[in-house]
């Protein structure tokens, strides 16, 4: 095979792989306001967050399944204890105390690492069986990448099978685009936000133990994805899923075959795309209220 | 308080600024310059999100510029003057407002507060990839400073901190006071009435996204002036300090801290995150976690900040005089 | 002389009619009211007279213009003034700013930054003067969210009316009021809008009566009847649709 299809093939990976990455992040962030009209701005902090617990799991126990299974999970944790304990209490003073107070704990997570596990980057080993490449068809694929894409895609199916089949994702879905109607309902509403906000963190989380292995664990990394995850939430419209998986995929290629083409400029990149988008359709491609 | 004691409590208050530099020397002065730039910048905002109710997390965009504007001017115009180079930073910001406000105006609430979080964020990596222009990471430093000159009246040196420190507290004063002044005019009642309910603004015959726009504009190029005397006051401008995410969220938090939607909460806001910053950098880095501790502590307990304190104390002090 | 003219207006909600084929015709300095059971389709009527929504069919003409489509500033500018039914003021503004931003409004000054507006001394006079006459002087200095309900709804009514419009649209002024709180609100109403053109919703059949020169009765989207009080009152479709229900 030609060496340049391959070259381009293999950016494709890197570029899905971080789209599936970028989605897992935004999905939770647009569910998230979708379901109540919150604007989590600690959400990439709880996406490295997690990256953190994760190293802390595989210091202790060596095993990165175990990392991959508990941190999110945690991270979940500390999501949900800010929902109910901080979130709720702003609520009288609208979305711009929402938005001040996620600022607030975003600041406090992101120092408060620096507080605990200093600034030094951390590596984050991946398991065994995950390194190298593996031959299809004529072409190497790096076995981590296809892994995140194989686990974001399943994540994925699970979200779909949970919002379209299930009674629970009939009523969150209705709340995203009517949640007056379901308080009228007679839903135990803040048990529902409380189970959103959660599996919204979660995913978050899965993403930041699943990156780790590739960018390592540093006190930078919610800056990139915090920004590329905003920006995918707002292209692709406030609180639409659909949106957000189709933007992600697209700023994942652009980001990895920009860095190919453009090096330097890739990261003006995924913002001109948004300037761009957003010239054109003001409430994002797939978003019909603010 | 009377109107007499207030003016004369003015008068006061202009004399102490005036003799301050004398008084404490140097490094109190700079503090003060320090202080008084990221109390207009934090006006400039204020006025978009305490008096129109529009929360913006890119306000850097417009502080940047301005910064940026005046250290290109003098970097790239020889002989430029001191109150031009100002000039220059104003009208950058100008600019920019200009063209960003037709996008963002016809929004509100969250959608405004994401767009002005991308934009800034757009800005803040052009800043860091157009090294050639801006410097990248090392921005643009070491230009000179021109002196403040009447030509054959006064040539004064701006590279003296005391008198440097007179300039800046003149210009920014100035700006205060417009700024004051724009939320008594006719235009400021509008404003505050788009806050409260600007679907009844439209029924009375105003246009709200004009109205927001010519906030918009003015607010932006009050940061320009707060950044271009902070160019003058560092001569350095870098991305990181210019366009970074925490220069937007700084003015939100000192307002919010200050007091919001009143004309002095982000002054006292500039004031208590000066002390802030001035103590805990003394004990720790983690400056950002109790910056991040206040902000969480003073939106659940007092979400109108210091100024909403006082006020509140003001009321009980009369409430107990009249019983 | 018509001032305000709907030809053939319809307005659906996806595909659900709300209004069908309205023709309403409004005289100029008539008192003229529309009633019908709820979800009649009287605001939504409003809604699109004063542009709060696009017509999905037919037109609006205001003073032989057509505004069908035409924003809520737009309208107001030719002369529309609108209250809510939900009462709808700048609750953390005084009564008195409340009244000068209509005040200003109807003055034209909009884009002043260049003089103190305390300093305005005609816009204060009219202001206060439009305070006095509706029992607010007192109330100047509270804030609009902090008055009782009586004096919140007069201010809702009045600031459609300091704008000094030829067309006053009263959206169900007299909503929630206690007896007494209507009684003294149509008094208010009829001293207001002396020599002006009034086009109001209204539940209450006593008031309705008693102001209205003319009476629209809008049923399930479209209009049954028109005409004077004494007409409505014994038009059978009326009875037999409406008003015999309401005695119930």
């Amino acid at each position: 095979m030609d060496a340049s299809v391959a070259m381009y093939v293999a950016q494709g990976i890197h570029g899905l792989a971080y789209g599936m990455i970028l989605f897992l992040v935004a999905s939770g962030l647009t569910l998230i306001f979708g379901m109540m009209g919150v604007l989590n701005l600690a959400h990439a902090a709880f996406f490295m967050l997690s990256a953190y617990f994760g190293y802390q799991m595989l210091a202790w126990t060596g095993s990165f399944w175990l990392a991959l299974l508990v941190a999110p999970v945690l991270t979940a944790v500390f999501g949900i204890l800010m929902e109910r304990f901080l979130l709720k209490k702003v609520h009288a003073f609208g979305h711009m105390g929402e938005l001040i107070l996620t600022v607030g704990v975003s600041l406090i997570v992101l120092d408060g690492v620096k507080a605990v596990w200093g600034t030094e980057s951390l590596p984050l080993k991946m398991p065994p069986i995950l390194e190298g490449l593996v031959q299809i068809g004529g072409m190497q694929y790096p076995i981590y990448r296809l892994f995140i894409i194989a686990m974001a895609l399943m994540l994925l199916a699970i979200l779909s099978l949970v919002l379209y089949k299930t009674r629970l994702g009939m009523v969150v879905r209705a709340a995203v685009s009517d949640a007056e109607m379901v308080n009228a309902l007679g839903i135990n509403v803040p048990l529902v936000f409380m189970c959103v906000f959660g599996v919204g963190t979660w995913m978050a989380g899965v993403a930041g133990v699943a990156i780790a292995p590739i960018l390592t664990v540093f006190p930078g990394l919610a800056d990139q994805m915090g920004m590329d995850a905003f920006v995918v939430v707002v292209v692709g419209g406030f609180g639409s899923l659909g949106g957000a998986f189709l933007v992600s995929i697209i700023g994942g290629l652009i980001s990895s075959y920009g860095v190919q083409f453009l090096s330097q400029y890739a990261a003006v990149l995924m913002f001109v795309f948004m300037a761009v988008a957003l010239a054109i359709k003001p409430m994002g491609l797939f978003g019909e209220r603010e | 308080m009377n109107k007499k004691t207030k003016s004369l409590l003015w008068i006061a208050g202009a004399l102490f600024l005036l003799i301050y530099p004398r008084l404490f020397g140097i490094y109190y002065a700079n503090i003060v310059v320090t202080f008084a730039v990221y109390a207009l910048f934090a006006s400039s905002l204020n006025l978009l999100l305490g008096f129109t109710g529009l929360l913006s997390f890119g306000h850097a965009m417009y502080f940047g510029t301005g910064a940026y504007g005046t250290a290109l001017a003098l970097t790239h115009i020889p002989g430029l003057p001191l109150i031009p180079a100002v000039l220059a930073g104003l009208l950058a910001s100008l600019v920019l407002a200009l063209c960003i406000a037709p996008l963002v105006v016809r929004v509100s609430g969250n959608a405004f507060a994401m767009m002005h979080m991308a934009f800034g964020q757009l800005m803040f990596v052009l800043a860091l990839k157009l090294r050639d222009v801006t410097g990248g990471e090392d921005g643009i430093g070491g230009f000179d400073i021109p002196p403040f000159s009447i030509p054959g009246v006064i040539s004064l040196d701006m590279t003296d901190p005391i008198l440097f420190y007179y300039f800046a507290m003149t210009v920014i004063i100035g700006s205060l006071w417009l700024l004051w002044f724009f939320t008594k005019t006719p235009f400021g009642q509008i404003m505050v009435a788009v806050r409260d309910n600007a679907k009844r603004v439209d029924y009375l015959g105003y246009r709200v996204p004009h109205t927001k726009a010519v906030v918009y504009v003015i607010a932006g190029c009050f940061a320009g002036v707060a950044g271009s005397i902070y160019a003058l006051f560092q001569n350095l401008v870098a991305a990181y300090d210019a366009y970074g995410i925490l220069t937007s969220f700084v003015p939100v938090m000192m307002t919010m801290v200050g007091g919001v939607g009143q004309f002095f909460g982000p002054i006292y806001g500039a004031a208590i995150f000066g002390l802030i910053d001035e103590f805990t950098t003394r004990f720790t880095d983690r400056v950002e976690l109790v910056l991040g501790l206040v902000l969480v502590l003073v939106i659940m307990y007092a979400p109108y900040g210091f100024a909403g304190f006082i006020t509140k104390m003001r009321l009980r002090w009369a409430a107990r005089k009249a019983a | 002389m018509t001032i305000l003219e709907t030809r053939s207006l319809s307005h659906d909600f996806g595909g659900l009619q709300v209004l069908t084929d309205v023709n309403l015709q409004v005289v100029a300095g008539e008192r003229h009211a529309i009633i019908g059971p709820n979800g009649a389709g009287k605001t939504t009527l409003f809604n699109n007279i004063t542009g709060t929504y696009t017509p999905s069919q037919g037109q609006v003409y205001f003073k032989d213009k057509n505004i069908t489509g035409a924003g809520p500033c737009k309208i107001q500018r030719l002369g529309m003034g609108r209250s809510f039914q939900i009462t709808s003021t700048f609750d953390r503004l005084t009564a008195f700013q409340n009244i000068r931003l209509a005040v200003l409004s109807q003055k034209g000054i909009r884009f002043n930054l260049f003089r103190f507006v305390d300093q305005m001394d005609e816009v204060t006079r009219d202001t206060v003067e439009i305070l006095k006459r509706i029992n607010l002087f007192e109330d100047r200095f509270t804030l609009a969210g902090n008055l009782s309900y009586g004096k919140h709804r007069s201010l809702e009514i009045s600031m459609a009316l300091a704008t000094n419009p030829d067309l006053v649209m009263l959206d169900e002024p007299t909503a929630g009021m206690s007896v007494d709180e209507t009684h003294y609100a149509v008094g208010l109403i009829r001293r207001l809008t002396e020599g002006k053109t009034v086009v109001i919703i209204e539940h209450d059949m006593e008031v309705v009566f008693s102001l209205a020169d003319r009476i629209t009765v809008l049923h399930h989207g479209t209009i049954l009847a028109t005409g004077t009080p004494d007409e409505i009152q014994q038009n059978p479709n009326v009875q037999t649709a409406y008003l015999g229900q309401m005695e119930d």
